[in-house]
């Protein structure tokens, strides 16, 4: 029951933790707490959908309920997302920035923004659930009383390999370590030459096509619907405050810990409750360690 | 329309009352409280358990009068607020605002599971209203409730502007100002945020029970996170830090939320009043960007007050 | 900012034009204006979307029918955003601007509960619902008789789904269902019945909140209990994913479900060679000419089936409120509210769906003669409380259609309740 719930907690939190990613960076490098990042996640999964209109999921290969087809249009919908990102930051975000806003007008502004793209989608797509694939995979045990779904193996396994892509992009290229310097500190890296405007706009795409990635694989599993998002938002926000914001790593670590909060707690608690178990992890570190898991003490 | 226009007037005081707080414990305290509606939950429930009509299978629905309900929602609110404030105020800005979320949401879940207490997912319903044999008919009651409402408002605004201008009030703005500077001057910072945080918290709670007394009836689905947001954008968009944005913000939000359904049902046909629907948010969500877009300090920016002799 | 300045005073313009355009409309005149409010935004947006289709087609068909009193009928739908205080304003904006003699609505009963008691109960006015199943609302006398339904209360369905799983000997059932009022109250009578009926047993209970974009915990719960079958009571968008992922983790193909699942939405979100001869229950459309002229209207219209929640019970609300509304001596909600049960009157001549029966109605209504109304749902015929009962059905799935598996007629349906109640 526990290897269960393990390994479902596992798999929930590689979503949460690719779209907590977008989430700490827009907070450390822009300062700023973007409530539409869970459309960000739904435009993702939709635009997908309409690349897979036309070019079908593809047969599924091997034993994944999906052909290559899907990883294409995941793609395209990564880059669309990524700049839809940038687009809604030019339009609305960057003229608050460029008007000194406080960032929680920013906060306000980024949740009318989310309302005018949830319900953009419910008027071009309609309410009902639309669906990648109608194949139900059946879980296979891998260990006893494990039960996966061979799709959430290769979700995990593409979610982690784009989290050590993003990191080694960080560590060692100029563009990552040219936004690591402005996660810092803005006023710094602009003195030593960084363009600003460039980093903005590259952290917006990475965020979105991470938040595609992520909403995609929400939507193979199983449906997609104009809410898909907005339902994870808060886990994400959890997941990164929890690791401490600016840390790629806690993100990444917060997110897995918020998955794995859901499903072991059931196991103990009524399920009623289910929804508060986040909040409480989080309550439960940040008294112990204020700044989150990786964070910097300020 | 007058009668619609008071009802709606009743609202926005409500939701006024609870801007206000949030004002005393943001715009004025510098706390990042995204828990609102768990303050207000617990003073709605409060007053609901204690004058609700008895029900066999509950715990509470005493039956008491109104003005018990109310006075016992604000001494709970503040108990919880003291509670939640101990453990939450130590705690950097938006990771406050998080842990607030969470301790909201939790209590929507204890509402929403504890049934013999709060009626679960049925709620509690036969909430009395206050003084409503006096005033049988909807529109006369509405009315008595809006002066109501007004004179309460009318002393909280003014008894906020007094404690403000205190002692008191003047020592938690230097703590916002500067915080270093207030410390220096054997200010304990934390005792008056959470001070200022009770207070805010058993205003939420006041408005709580107001709130259900109005509408006699009270479920878990009142009190989810949508309204902690609505709050918010409220105090945004009128200008935080401000009492007067903090009004203005509930009426011109709220009327934007009401005024958008109007003016959607007017300009499309119901057949296609499901887009309508979608339509209406959008326009909702274009509204408050248009506004901070417009005004990024709120409608009513806060005036920055250096001292009084500045000018001499 | 200019543009912006343009764009903000238009919209600015527009919405105060809108609100002050409201001028209250004269008490009597024509058109007639009733009043809808569901979620159309919101999670229960999947269904609602049919059910404000049906509530068209009722408008469409009491306009091409006559109107009401001579007059035209105008619909005004508003959104409640799932949200109580919107759905109340709503309401009281129905009421006291557009001056509607009654409405219709809603579906989440944290939204109609305040609905009754802050609008409904104060200003007497008749308020029919297609899908609030809440008992309480109709049994403590709050809403002072101005509230009904077309559709039964959730015990109904409960006992019947009951009585269902003691036939086929389902032992050891697992209940996951949806953490609202509706599913804390099937639940409740379920376990009621079951007991009482015995043959049946309810081992784990699982409540999950909707909305969420897995429920493998909840699942992962539930099977934990080793049960041989499933009850599943929620609605269609979540139910996808839990009995998807149900099916995937191990789970039986002994499925029960409740009412709301019986749309293809279903069938094919799953998939429906996943879920064949998986059973559920519904108040059952009593089948007959009626019935089936308004399933035959709705395709013809829509060009979609009539299967799911709310789709037969609202066009007979809006039905029942026109019908009413003509047999009333004047359209205030007292006069209204008494009419009401005057639509299925003791020795009254039959009348159908569609327009010509409204029509037929009407001309029978003004000779002074009772009529007996047989909707979509089938006889409506409302108890002393406002509420329904009918006879229920159990359907299934067969080659990916739903089809009627067997009815529990109102008699049987009347045994089975002395049997449990007693």
């Amino acid at each position: 029951m526990i290897a269960q719930a393990l390994a479902d907690g596992i798999f929930t939190g590689a979503i949460i933790a690719l779209g907590a990613i977008g989430v700490t960076f827009t907070l450390e490098i822009m300062r700023f707490a973007n409530f539409a990042h869970g459309e960000l996640l739904t435009w993702g999964a939709y635009l997908a959908l309409v690349v897979v209109a036309f070019a079908g999921p593809g047969t599924p290969t091997g034993p994944f309920s999906f052909g290559w087809q899907l990883l294409a249009a995941a793609l395209v919908a990564a880059v669309l997302t990524g700049l839809a990102a940038w687009a809604v930051d030019t339009l609305v975000f960057r003229r608050l920035r460029r008007q000194g806003a406080m960032p929680l007008t920013m906060v306000f502004a980024a949740f009318g923004a989310a309302l005018v793209m949830r319900h953009l989608i419910l008027l071009i797509w309609g309410p009902q659930s639309h669906y990648y694939t109608r194949e139900l995979q059946i879980a296979v045990e891998l260990l006893p009383g494990v039960r996966v779904l061979p799709d959430q193996i290769f979700i995990v396994g593409l979610a982690l390999a784009a989290m050590i892509a993003l990191h080694v992009f960080l560590v060692r290229s100029r563009t990552g370590m040219a936004m690591r310097a402005m996660a810092e500190s803005p006023a710094l890296a602009q003195v030593c030459g960084i363009e600003v405007d460039a980093v903005v706009r590259l952290t917006w795409i990475i965020s979105g096509a991470l938040a595609a990635f992520a909403g995609v694989f929400t939507g193979l599993t199983p449906q997609l619907h104009p809410e898909i998002g907005f339902n994870l938002l808060l886990s994400l926000f959890a997941a990164a405050i929890l690791g401490g914001t600016g840390s790629l790593a806690g993100a990444v670590v917060g997110g897995f810990l918020v998955g794995l909060a859901e499903n072991l707690s059931l196991l103990v608690i009524n399920p009623g409750y289910k929804g508060a178990m986040p909040f409480l992890l989080l309550l439960v570190i940040l008294l112990l360690r204020p700044q989150g898991i990786f964070g910097q003490r300020t | 329309m007058l009668s619609y226009l008071v009802f709606f007037a009743c609202i926005v005081l409500i939701l006024g009352m609870l801007t206000l707080a949030l004002n005393l414990q943001w715009g004025f305290t510098g706390l990042f409280n995204a828990g609102v509606v768990g303050f207000y939950a617990i003073g709605a429930y409060t007053h609901a358990i204690l004058t609700a009509a008895p029900q066999p299978r509950y715990v509470g629905n005493f039956g008491l009068p109104w003005i018990v309900g109310v006075l016992a929602a604000m001494a709970a609110t503040a108990l919880a607020g003291w509670l939640i404030g101990m453990l939450t105020i130590r705690l950097r800005g938006d990771y406050l605002a998080i842990a607030t979320f969470g301790v909201a949401v939790s209590i929507q879940l204890v509402a929403l599971n504890w049934e013999p207490l709060t009626g679960g997912s049925q709620g509690l319903a036969r909430i009395g209203k206050p003084l409503a044999e006096l005033f049988p008919t909807p529109f006369g009651f509405n009315l008595w409730f809006l002066g109501l409402m007004f004179v309460l408002m009318a002393t909280i605004y003014w008894a906020l502007d007094r404690v403000l201008m205190s002692p008191w009030g003047r020592a938690l703005k230097a703590i916002r100002e500067d915080e270093t500077a207030a410390v220096a001057l054997g200010k304990s910072a934390r005792r008056f945020r959470l001070e200022a945080f009770v207070l805010g918290s058993t205003l939420m709670g006041l408005a709580g029970a107001l709130y259900v007394s109005f509408i006699g009836f009270v479920s878990p689905f009142d009190f989810l996170p949508i309204v902690t947001f609505q709050v918010w954008a409220m105090l945004i968009v009128g200008g935080s830090g401000n009492n007067r944005g903090a009004l203005l913000g509930a009426l011109i939000v709220w009327a934007i939320w009401a005024g958008s359904g109007v003016a959607v049902a007017k300009l499309v046909p119901p057949s296609h009043a499901a887009q309508g629907a979608a339509i209406q948010v959008i326009l909702i969500g274009l509204l408050l960007m248009l506004v901070l877009l417009f005004r990024p300090r709120g409608l009513i920016g806060e005036a920055a007050v250096v001292s009084r002799h500045v000018n001499d | 900012m200019d543009r912006l300045k343009r764009v903000a005073s238009v919209l600015a313009v527009t919405l105060t034009a809108a609100l002050l355009s409201a001028a209250p409309a004269a008490a009597q005149g024509c058109p007639v204006k009733i009043g809808g409010i569901l979620p159309l935004t919101g999670s229960m947006a999947p269904i609602t979307k049919k059910i404000a289709q049906s509530a068209e087609l009722a408008i469409e068909h009491v306009n091409q029918g006559g109107g009401v009193k001579g007059c035209p009928v105008q619909f005004i739908l508003r959104d409640d955003q799932g949200q109580p205080t919107v759905g109340v304003d709503a309401a009281k904006y129905l009421v006291e601007v557009d001056r509607v003699p009654a409405f219709t609505g809603t579906i989440s009963s944290g939204v109609t509960g305040p609905i009754i008691s802050s609008v409904t109960a104060p200003s007497k006015v008749v308020q029919i619902t297609c899908c609030s199943t809440a008992s309480p609302f109709t049994l403590d006398g709050r809403s002072g008789g101005y509230f009904f339904r077309t559709i039964p209360t959730s015990k109904t369905q409960a006992y019947a789904t009951a009585s269902e799983t003691v036939r086929r000997g389902m032992k050891k059932t697992v209940v996951i269902y949806i953490n609202t009022d509706f599913g804390t109250d099937m639940l409740r009578f379920y376990k009621t019945a079951v007991t009482k009926l015995g043959g049946a047993e309810v081992i784990a209970e699982v409540p999950y909140t909707d909305n969420q974009p897995s429920y493998r915990a909840e699942v992962t719960r539930a099977l934990a209990a080793k049960p041989e079958s499933l009850l599943l009571i929620g609605f269609p968008k979540d139910a996808v994913t839990i009995v998807r992922e149900w099916l995937s983790l191990g789970g039986t193909k002994s499925i029960a479900l409740n009412n709301s699942m019986r749309t293809m939405d279903f069938v094919n979100g799953v998939g429906a060679k996943f879920v064949e001869d998986v059973f559920g229950m519904d108040n059952a459309q009593v089948a007959g000419p009626h019935v089936d002229a308004f399933n035959k209207a709705f395709e013809e219209k829509f060009q979609a089936d009539t299967k799911g929640p709310g789709v037969h019970t609202q066009y007979d609300a809006l039905m029942v409120m026109a019908l009413a509304m003509n047999i009333a001596k004047d359209l205030t909600g007292p006069s209204i509210k008494d009419a009401v049960r005057r639509v299925h009157a003791p020795g009254g001549s039959v009348v159908g769906t569609g327009p010509a029966e409204y029509k037929k109605a009407l001309e029978l209504i003004k000779a002074g003669k009772p009529i007996k109304y047989f909707g979509a749902t089938g006889p409506i015929e409302f108890d002393a409380n406002g509420d329904v009962t009918g006879p229920a059905l159990v359907w299934k799935i067969k080659d990916g259609q739903i089809v009627t598996d067997r009815i529990i007629t109102i008699e049987d349906m009347q045994v089975l309740f002395k049997r449990i109640e007693n």
